[in-house]
């Protein structure tokens, strides 16, 4: 099997993979940020609530991101976990105007860092403060104090407020990621 | 070393057999393990995949835990865009949607399959969606559905269709919702698409019986163009008429019945199927009937597609309507094995005495097909037949039994021995004049082929002693064969045969005397022809010398017979309807010395053919003229220049193929507005295939300028040409209207042997008259018994036609029309002693 595995090996393109899984409450807008970051022709114009997941690929400079956007409802939040450990990176996706789930948001990521595959691995957490056009969204600073981002030992993170209607911020937030994998 | 070899070899065929025979699951669980890594080799995963789709076919049973794990770890695989792996994705997921949890993980992934650019994710990928919802997530994916419906790829649409169909069991209310989308496919250009839309469309009113009646007569009135579709329907109406007491005889049975003439047989026969097995039929009585003979035509036409009905056709076997049984039993003879057959002919023969004798000889004429297709059952075959023969039944029947033998014998040497036997018992008690006289002429010709041929005397001679004088004289003319070719026999036959020359009956004893006086010179193996030609030519002498039997060849073969009968006396008599033309332009052409040795003239075609436009410089009108083995081409020409003399005008003909051009016989002289004749003969080839055909006429001629005012001419003339237009040569050229007033009886004298039938579709023609009036022309016969007149409101019709080739051979041709869809459809049969005439009269239509 060997002789096959090493010469695919050579001649796959000289681009880094790097596999991401993106999480986050439902609504916050994981699905809009990936389909912003999507090379243009591909972008799809209507955004419709993830069941499930979906893979979608994107560069950054001489690095190819797959990521698996996961579906935030409830009944599905306990599926993330068959896809945590393949992860190189995390996004989690906060809608800063939803002050009042925030708390089940750190759940949710508190949960996740704690989870076995998770816990050791030394892999960044790029988070995005995601509908910050919105007026009653708070602050990246206020979310990270929320979220208890600060408590985060092993793991490089990055907060970025970001509009994904418009694509702002998210850039900055890949640009981070692509320097950390 | 050569035991070492040959072990490996057989280890290589076990490994080669089947690779994944020794394959455990919890290896395969184990490799899945590798769809998580972060490489996807696609080649990889479609074999694990495989081997897992494969453990799954062949029912081992995958725990929910592992089939969970391998599942999921299988959903990373969407990373990868590779089109075949995806395909093995979707088959994947379809298997496992009832054996892994949370399968609605991939809900997502297959929705944007389902919208996506490649035409080959997106209808596996509806397929496998609609595996893995279930009645909570529907709500979510219905848009997609209902957009999949109506999708303009048809397998796509057809992929939401069927899946919906499968949905609708769960989720009836949701699927009902769709019926707009539904309706719309219904009307789809596609077969498939059309036949699946109706089907959920049936599925999801079927509980309204109105609306379920209403659907029906649509479609039904809207012709669809899916079969399928027609057999859905035909089975929702069956099923609206059994259901419903007051629809009998409605529109419903209309439509099924119509379906017994569509162009497909699959729906002829559901609609066959439906009318038999409803319950309701009884005044009816003939109309299964008659499907079940649609059914038993298909079996004949196309015995495969047949085959597949054989199930529902065992069901009627045992009918209580004797005819449909024996119809499924004799259908089921021409599709089935050999291993049914003796099955089904005891069956067969536990009933035979209840049926008509028109369905018996149905079942004769299945066993000979039989013995064609079975040879080695023709012991069996002819046990049975034995029996019919001594059972009860009327002449047809008969008939058909001693011809099924007979042709049996004919085909099969092994069975010349037992049919005889049979035989020669039959007639010990037939009642039936001219069976006996052609199983006495069958035991002259194949009694001395067999290993005794004296134990037929007894049963020869027998005849002689008890029955009516035409039985007599065959079987004088029997024994006189026999003991012709069995040396060993001709004392005791001569003895025999002197004993009838006293006979009461004249032709009889005429026959005894000649059979003895023959067989004592010793020479009875002539050749007929041979010896009317011999006669002939003695008649016309002085008759001084006794004919001498010597000079007649000893020829036996029948070949020659094709070739040497020019029959004069039929042309002769044929020609007299058009007498007086016919005469006219034969005496005409008898007076050109060229054409003397041409024969008898055969045919004039009727009007002459204008082969140049009206009003051009010259007129020239063409007639054909057709002998034995030429065409005499007429050309009539008229010089329509007053200051222009003609001289030496003769046509050249450019044959096409094979034809040669013989002579031509130029017209000295055309001057203006005196008509004038050249004659070209050509010698027609002897192949069928060229025997028709163009030629490419030019006017050959001098010119001669001439004063207008004294019509003098000049001395000097130049050469010139003036092209002509085609001079087709048709397959009814060769042929002669004649009117037989007994068709039938003439048809039955040409026996099928001498056979050729053809199929068409005659598809630019729209009306069965106008069809019959094409067909009576193209082949230049004359209809008969009236059968050019065309009922009107039939959809059916046959012609009968009837004429004599030039070889002086009768052809008769029977065109059997039907109309259906619009379409009309000819099966034309062609009987006649000749081969040529027989293949000529498809090339007339074809
Ligand atoms: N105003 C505003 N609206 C946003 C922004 N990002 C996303 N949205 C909207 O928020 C809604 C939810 O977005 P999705 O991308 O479907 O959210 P999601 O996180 O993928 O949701 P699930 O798939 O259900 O987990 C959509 O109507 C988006 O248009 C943003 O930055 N500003
Ligand atoms: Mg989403």
């Amino acid at each position: 099997m060997g002789l096959f595995d090493r010469f695919s090996g050579w001649f796959r393109s000289k681009k880094k993979e790097c596999n991401i899984l993106c999480i986050g409450l439902d609504n916050s807008g994981k699905s809009t940020i990936i389909n912003r970051l999507k090379p243009e022709k591909t972008q799809q114009l209507d955004i419709v609530p993830t069941i499930g997941f979906s893979v979608e690929k994107f560069a950054s400079r001489n690095l190819s991101f797959t990521v698996f956007d996961m579906s935030g409802q409830g009944r599905y939040r306990n599926l993330w976990e068959h896809y945590y450990k393949e992860a190189q990176a995390l996004i989690f996706v906060l809608d800063s105007s939803d002050k009042l789930r925030m708390v089940v948001a750190k759940d949710e990521l508190d949960s996740m860092l704690k989870h076995p595959e998770i816990r050791h691995k030394q892999i960044p957490l790029l988070v995005f403060a995601n509908k910050m056009d919105l007026k009653d969204a708070i602050s990246s600073v206020t979310c990270t104090e929320l979220m208890g981002l600060k408590e985060i030992a092993n793991k490089p993170w990055h907060i970025c407020a970001s509009n994904a209607l418009t694509g702002e911020g998210l850039h900055e937030g890949v640009e981070w990621l692509t320097g950390k994998s | 070393m050569a035991f070492v070899m040959m072990r490996r070899d057989k280890k290589d065929e076990e490994d080669g057999g089947n690779p994944f025979k020794n394959i455990e699951k919890a290896t395969v669980v184990q490799e899945a393990r590798t769809f998580n890594d972060q490489h996807i080799n696609t080649r990889k995963c479609c074999m694990i995949l495989t081997k897992l789709l494969y453990l799954i076919n062949q029912g081992e049973i995958l725990a929910t835990v592992e089939a969970t794990e391998t599942f999921f770890a299988m959903t990373k695989l969407f990373q990868s865009k590779d089109v075949t792996l995806r395909r093995m994705v979707y088959l994947t997921i379809k298997e496992m949607s009832k054996l892994a949890e949370d399968v609605i993980i991939v809900t997502s992934s297959l929705t944007k399959d389902m919208n996506s650019k490649e035409d080959l994710f997106r209808a596996s990928a509806v397929r496998a969606l609609c595996m893995i919802t279930d009645g909570s997530m529907l709500q979510g994916i219905e848009r997609y559905l209902k957009q999949a419906i109506v999708d303009r790829d048809r397998s796509v649409a057809s992929a939401a269709l069927v899946s919906s169909l499968h949905l609708s069991r769960e989720n009836f209310e949701i699927v009902k919702r769709w019926v707009n989308e539904v309706q719309q496919a219904t009307s789809s250009d596609d077969h498939m698409v059309q036949y699946h839309a109706l089907g959920l469309l049936y599925q999801i009113k079927k509980n309204d019986k109105l609306a379920i009646t209403k659907l029906v007569s649509k479609q039904a009135r809207h012709s669809l163009r899916s079969p399928f579709a027609h057999c859905l329907m035909i089975r929702i109406a069956s099923k609206i008429i059994e259901d419903d007491e007051d629809s009998k005889g409605s529109s419903l049975y209309d439509y099924l019945e119509s379906c017994l003439r569509h162009k497909s047989e699959m729906v002829v026969y559901e609609a066959a199927r439906a009318i038999v097995n409803l319950k309701s039929v009884q005044s009816k009585d003939l109309s299964p009937a008659v499907s079940g003979i649609v059914i038993e035509q298909v079996a004949i036409t196309h015995p495969l597609s047949v085959t597949t009905c054989n199930l529902d056709l065992e069901n009627l076997v045992t009918d209580s309507n004797r005819n449909i049984a024996t119809l499924a039993i004799t259908t089921l003879l021409k599709t089935g094995s050999e291993a049914s057959i003796e099955r089904l002919m005891k069956q067969i023969t536990s009933f035979m005495s209840e049926i008509s004798d028109e369905f018996k000889t149905v079942v004769v004429d299945a066993i000979k097909a039989l013995c064609l297709k079975f040879p080695r059952k023709h012991l069996t075959m002819m046990n049975f037949l034995s029996a019919m023969l001594r059972d009860e039944g009327g002449y047809q029947y008969k008939k058909a039994i001693v011809n099924t033998i007979i042709s049996i014998i004919e085909e099969n040497k092994d069975a010349a021995e037992s049919g005889l036997g049979h035989l020669c018992e039959f007639i010990e008690d037939c009642e039936h004049t001219s069976i006996a006289v052609r199983v006495l002429h069958l035991l002259g010709k194949e009694g001395p082929k067999t290993l005794s041929p004296s134990k037929y005397i007894r049963y020869i001679y027998n005849r002689v002693i008890l029955e009516n004088s035409p039985v007599r004289a065959a079987s004088i003319c029997a024994l006189a064969k026999l003991g012709a070719q069995v040396p060993s026999l001709k004392e005791s036959i001569v003895t025999l045969l002197s004993r009838c020359m006293t006979d009461s009956d004249d032709e009889v004893r005429d026959r005894a005397t000649f059979c003895v006086k023959i067989l004592q010179e010793n020479s009875l193996n002539v050749s007929v022809f041979g010896l009317e030609r011999a006669l002939m030519h003695y008649v016309k002498t002085d008759m001084v010398e006794p004919f001498n039997l010597k000079s007649v060849p000893v020829a036996n073969t029948r070949t020659e017979s094709k070739a040497d009968v020019p029959n004069v006396t039929t042309i002769q008599k044929s020609a007299t309807a058009t007498a007086s033309k016919q005469d006219l332009l034969a005496e005409q052409l008898a007076r050109i010395p060229q054409f003397a040795s041409l024969g008898p003239l055969f045919k004039s075609s009727d009007k002459p053919i204008e082969v140049t436009e009206s009003e051009t410089e010259y007129v020239v009108r063409c007639v054909k003229h057709i002998f034995q083995k030429h065409i005499v081409f007429q050309f009539d020409c008229t010089n329509t220049l007053e200051d222009q003399l003609l001289e030496n005008a003769y046509v050249e003909i450019e044959p096409s193929d094979e034809f040669e051009v013989e002579s031509t016989v130029p017209v000295a002289t055309l001057a203006f507005n005196v008509p004038g004749t050249t004659y070209t003969c050509v010698s027609v080839p002897e192949d069928m295939d060229l025997m028709t055909g163009s030629f490419v006429n030019t006017l050959k001629f001098v010119v001669k300028d001439c004063d207008v005012n004294t019509g003098e001419a000049d001395e000097e003339g130049y050469e010139d040409e003036y092209v002509l237009e085609d001079v087709e040569v048709y397959p009814a050229d060769y042929m002669q209207r004649v009117l037989k007033s007994n068709f039938a009886a003439s048809w039955e004298e040409l026996d099928s042997e001498h056979q050729s039938e053809e199929t068409y579709v005659l598809s630019s023609i729209s009306t069965i008259e106008d069809a019959v009036k094409e067909v009576t022309d193209l082949l230049g016969m004359q209809p008969c018994e009236r059968s050019d007149k065309v009922a009107r409101d039939k959809n059916s019709h046959t012609l009968l036609l009837a004429g004599v080739y030039v070889s002086g051979d009768d052809v008769l041709a029977r065109a059997r029309f039907a109309m259906a869809q619009g379409q009309i459809t000819m099966l034309l049969t062609a009987r006649s002693q000749n081969e040529t005439p027989l293949a000529l009269v498809h090339k007339a239509v074809g």
